[in-house]
């Protein structure tokens, strides 16, 4: 979905989602727990939304972590 | 025929329901109060009830002049029972969670519940924030910035004064205003629907 203004990452538990927003608030990344938009589906019912110019570096972040996500989307 | 409600001095929500008698035998009330959540409380009060009020500081309190433009809705309006059928939505929170259960969970669904508020409909008229629910209009709560974006989209939200004194958190609202068991139970009884968190 090309001009979105933000990007979600979707992951597999709700503890998984506040891990990573712990970790990204920790890095100054802004970002912010949400439902899942209803236009996609995911294991889990909350996702974590970042500026979708901050995508890049949340996803190194993520991936330093070792935690495994389902995917990322941009809204 | 003027009268005057010395209300300084008196708890909330004392200025409210004095002001709120002297207006039934009166047209012209000058009530005087020593703090401003008090200046609002009767000022919302008296507004909601048709009034104008004008409102002066003094050395020694809050003058609220208020006259009551007599017409018999605003007359209905001060009167008990006048519930109407379809009246405003509201929406009460008497927890600073979601559900029962778990408190992590019911944390992190009552930040998806704000947040989707923003974009469902319909959205309440009133949001009334009580014992735990009031943690969630202070400094620091996780919903804060939805709140406030619900304010601005002219939802009122009230937040119970003795709930917020009781968790020592009076002077750290963030979003919405102070109010008092007088309009929180106007609220929720002239509500067409309410529906509790």
């Amino acid at each position: 979905m090309p001009g979105g203004l933000y990007a979600v990452i979707l992951v597999y538990s709700t503890s998984h989602a506040m891990r990573i927003e712990k970790l990204l608030a920790e890095r100054g990344i802004a970002c912010k727990m949400i439902p899942v938009p209803r236009q996609i589906s995911s294991d889990c019912g909350v996702c974590i939304r970042v500026a979708r110019d901050d995508k890049e570096a949340a996803l190194a972040v993520v991936a330093s972590s070792g935690i495994e996500i389902q995917g990322i989307a941009e809204v | 025929m003027s009268m005057v409600v010395d209300a300084r001095g008196l708890a909330c929500p004392q200025p409210v329901i004095r002001t709120r008698a002297a207006l039934q035998s009166g047209d012209l009330v000058t009530t005087i109060v020593d703090n401003v959540t008090a200046q609002q409380n009767v000022t919302r009060m008296a507004e909601k009830a048709g009034c104008l009020v004008r409102a002066e500081v003094r050395d020694d309190g809050i003058y609220l002049d208020i006259r009551r433009e007599g017409v018999a809705a605003q007359e209905a309006s001060l009167a008990a029972g006048s519930a109407p059928a379809g009246g405003p939505l509201v929406l009460t929170v008497p927890s600073e969670f979601m559900g029962r259960g778990d408190e992590v969970l019911g944390q992190i669904l009552v930040r998806a519940f704000f947040h989707t508020l923003g974009e469902v409909e319909p959205l309440p008229d009133t949001i009334v924030f009580l014992n735990g629910g009031v943690k969630l209009v202070v400094t620091g709560s996780p919903v804060l910035d939805d709140l406030k974006g619900l304010c601005d989209r002219g939802i009122s939200i009230l937040a119970c004064g003795t709930c917020l004194g009781h968790y020592g958190l009076k002077d750290q609202i963030a979003a919405g205003e102070v109010s008092n068991m007088y309009t929180i139970a106007e609220t929720l009884l002239g509500a067409g629907k309410v529906v509790s968190l």
